[in-house]
């Protein structure tokens, strides 16, 4: 089991295999066909015909049927012993086939227990089989066992085994069905197989051991243990078919106990003893047959006390004929042999040439496999390390450029760096440099500065004593204009010019403002035309003096009268009548008080006030110019007082 | 400036008001003009009535002089009595 996986699991075995594998099965088959051929041919004259057919052929037929179906009453453990062995036999050997058809005869009345026997022995030994076989694919060591010892034990395990493994991987439909004696183990299982060498040695052992080793050999001793050499000439035969050199050996020993079994009969019948046919290679199972049956001619002969030596000369003849047609076989045999043998090694050879020429075929393709695989794997390896010699190339380029550019980066951060530095020493030192001389520069410019302050304020100074200045000089024009003037004119350009020159002083516009606008329209007097005017209102006021209070034309006609007799008074008169102030008012004109006159001449009442109204007017209108004007003087003065 | 001077010189006669000293004057003028026309009227009238109704006589001219004269002198009272009251002109007079 464990080889098998062994093997299976080695793929190289594999395409070898089936090249070995005709070899051995030829062996096989040729074992087989051997085993059906001795099948087939013992069938056809089964019964009795085939051993009368070879040797009885010459004697009577009819009385050595006879004979033997008599006698083999006494014998019965014998046959009985032969009659078990086919019951095992059938699958193992073709001699007994042969020879239990005999005693089947012979034991027809326990036909019916017998039978029934063999029926539960062969079902006894199918379910054993079944159940061998079936424990085997479960346990190991009861399959190591049962393949070695239990016959076809292997094949069967092999088979089914195989369908296992087929139902398992049906894809290795091809694979051989009994790969276990087929693969490495041919060195092992051939010999074994085959008995050619080892078999000598197996059939010494079961020789001395007998009913221990086999299992076809544990039927016999259980029913016939004094028969049991004969079972094991008979099953060794057919286990093998053309074994040369055991023959001999195990014909000698079942000669020799037929031969001794008669020592003991021959002191009882003491000259007229007939030898038992001894045949020297008597390995043929026919031939054994047939010297069985002659031997128990010859026992039945020798047992009869009456025959007196009456078949010993038929005897002999039929023994040296018997003797003839045996060494004819033997030679038949050689000879079958012979051709096999040349056969089988021309077969041999053949494969052997066959197979060496697969496996030179094999190898051919292998090398050719190697050959082409190499010059592949060369290839590869070539483009592989072409590859990665490019690979490596463009890697160390790269390397190689990403280190320039980085030292280039370095160079330049430091050349940067270095002219920062240069820069900044540079400016600390020029700092330095001009710390010093700036510092007077900026003393030097400090003082410019402040001297154009200083102009700049003495401007403002000047322009300012300019402006009063030209306010002043406005005023004056204005004065002068009004003191000059023969006729009232009106003076509104004078005005309009002290108003500009103002520059829209406060003051100065409220001054002028406060002027009524029919003074600058009109022009005002000046004094000596108010004094005119007052004298002739004066006359005329005298002439309305003395007027009562809703005067009629009566009234007025009287103090026109009364006017004109009245005493003039002069000077600062004392009183309240109209001549009294009369007199103020020219007296305060005359001094120049224009003030005082004009509030003398408001203190009238009547038709004097009346008539006195318009002169009132205009002396209050030269008032009012006069104060502006003034006014519009102090406030020059006062600015350029405040300019300092 | 002398044109300056010359315009406004103008304006200043041009004043249609007259000036207030000449103010009684002027009613002494219209009265006196007044009287002389009514008195004429009245005694014009008379001397019609006179002619046409009183066939000659002379007392009819004298009342119709006298209603003459009479009607002017009322007229003239009264314009001097109403003129008495003091006049605004010549003051500023500030509206609410």
């Amino acid at each position: 089991m464990l080889r098998a996986s062994l093997l299976r699991a080695r793929p190289a075995l594999r395409p070898i295999a089936p090249a070995v594998r005709p070899q051995w099965r030829v062996a096989q088959r040729f074992y087989a066909d051997d085993k059906k051929l001795s099948e087939t041919v013992i069938p056809n004259p089964a019964p009795s015909v085939t051993p009368s057919n070879p040797s009885p052929a010459g004697t009577n037929a009819i009385p050595s049927s006879d004979v033997p179906r008599t006698p083999p009453t006494p014998q019965t453990t014998g046959r009985s012993a032969a009659v078990d062995q086919p019951a095992t036999t059938p699958p193992t050997g073709p001699g007994t086939a042969s020879v239990a058809p005999d005693p089947k005869a012979a034991p027809k009345p326990k036909k019916r227990r017998f039978r029934r026997f063999l029926f539960y022995m062969t079902l006894l030994s199918a379910l054993g089989y079944a159940g061998g076989v079936w424990y085997s694919l479960v346990s190991d060591n009861f399959h190591d066992f049962f393949t070695e010892y239990i016959p076809f034990g292997e094949d069967a395990v092999g088979y089914f085994e195989e369908r296992e493994f087929r139902k398992r991987f049906p894809g290795r439909a091809g694979q051989p069905r009994l790969h276990p004696q087929v693969r490495g183990e041919n060195k092992v299982t051939i010999p074994g197989k085959h008995g050619l060498t080892s078999r000598v040695a197996e059939g010494g052992d079961f020789a001395s051991k007998g009913p221990h080793v086999s299992a076809v050999a544990d039927n016999t001793p259980a029913k016939s243990p004094t028969t049991s050499a004969q079972p094991k000439v008979s099953s060794q035969p057919s286990a093998k078919a053309a074994p040369k050199v055991p023959e001999p050996q195990k014909a000698e020993p079942k000669v020799e106990p037929k031969k001794e079994t008669p020592a003991p009969a021959t002191p009882t019948n003491a000259t007229s003893h007939l030898d038992h046919l001894a045949v020297p290679a008597a390995g043929e199972p026919v031939v054994q047959d047939v010297v069985k049956i002659v031997n128990d001619i010859i026992t039945a002969i020798n047992a009869d006390p009456s025959h007196g030596g009456k078949y010993t000369s038929a005897l002999d003849k039929a023994k040296s004929e018997l003797g003839k047609v045996v060494s004819d076989i033997n030679m038949l045999k050689d000879n079958l042999n012979k051709s096999a043998e040349e056969k089988v090694r021309s077969v041999h050879t053949e494969f052997d040439t066959a197979a060496k020429e697969l496996v030179r075929r094999l190898e051919n393709e292998m090398q050719n496999q190697e050959t082409h695989w190499k010059e592949e794997y060369e290839n590869e390896r070539e483009r592989l390390s072409s590859s990665y010699r490019e690979k490596l190339q463009a890697e160390l380029d790269a390397a190689k450029k990403v280190y320039e550019q980085r030292l280039k980066n370095e160079l330049l951060e430091q050349s940067i760096k270095l002219q920062k530095s240069f820069a900044s020493s540079v400016r600390e030192r020029v700092e330095a440099e001009r710390d010093g001389r700036l510092g007077k520069l900026n003393e030097l410019s400090s003082s410019v500065h402040e001297l154009e302050k200083l102009t700049s304020e003495w401007n403002t100074v000047v322009d300012a004593n300019l402006k009063t200045q030209h306010l002043v000089v406005a005023v004056e024009a204005v004065r002068s204009a009004l003191d000059n003037q023969v006729i009232p004119k009106p003076f509104i350009t004078e005005l309009a010019a002290l108003k500009e020159i103002a520059n829209d002083d406060p003051v100065v516009s409220a001054a002028i403002a406060s002027i009524n606008p029919a003074a600058y329209q009109r022009g005002i007097p000046n004094a000596a035309q108010l004094i005119d005017r007052f004298r002739r209102v004066a006359s005329e006021v005298r002439k309305a003096s003395l007027l009562p209070e809703d005067a009629g034309v009566a009234s007025h006609l009287a103090s026109l009268a009364m006017s004109k007799v009245l005493f003039k008074k002069s000077g600062l008169a004392v009183g309240g009548d109209v001549e009294a102030v009369l007199a103020r008012t020219e007296i305060l004109l005359e001094e120049g008080d224009l003030d005082g006159a004009a509030r003398e001449m408001n203190g009238l009442q009547g038709w004097a006030k009346v008539l006195s109204k318009d002169w009132l007017g205009e002396c209050r209108r030269v008032l009012e110019v006069r104060q502006a004007l003034d006014v519009i003087a102090t406030e020059a003065r006062l600015q350029s007082l405040l300019v300092d | 400036m002398a044109d300056n001077s010359s315009n406004p010189v103008a304006p200043i006669p041009k004043t249609t008001r007259p000036m207030s000293e000449a103010l009684l004057n002027e009613k002494w003028d219209r009265c006196l003009s007044s009287m002389l026309i009514r008195s004429g009227l009245g005694l014009s009238f008379g001397i019609v009535f006179s002619v046409l109704l009183f066939k000659r006589r002379a007392w009819p001219a004298m009342v119709g002089l006298g209603f003459g004269a009479g009607r002017a002198w009322e007229e003239c009272d009264n314009s001097f009595k109403r003129a008495a009251a003091p006049s605004k002109d010549g003051l500023r007079v500030i509206r609410p």
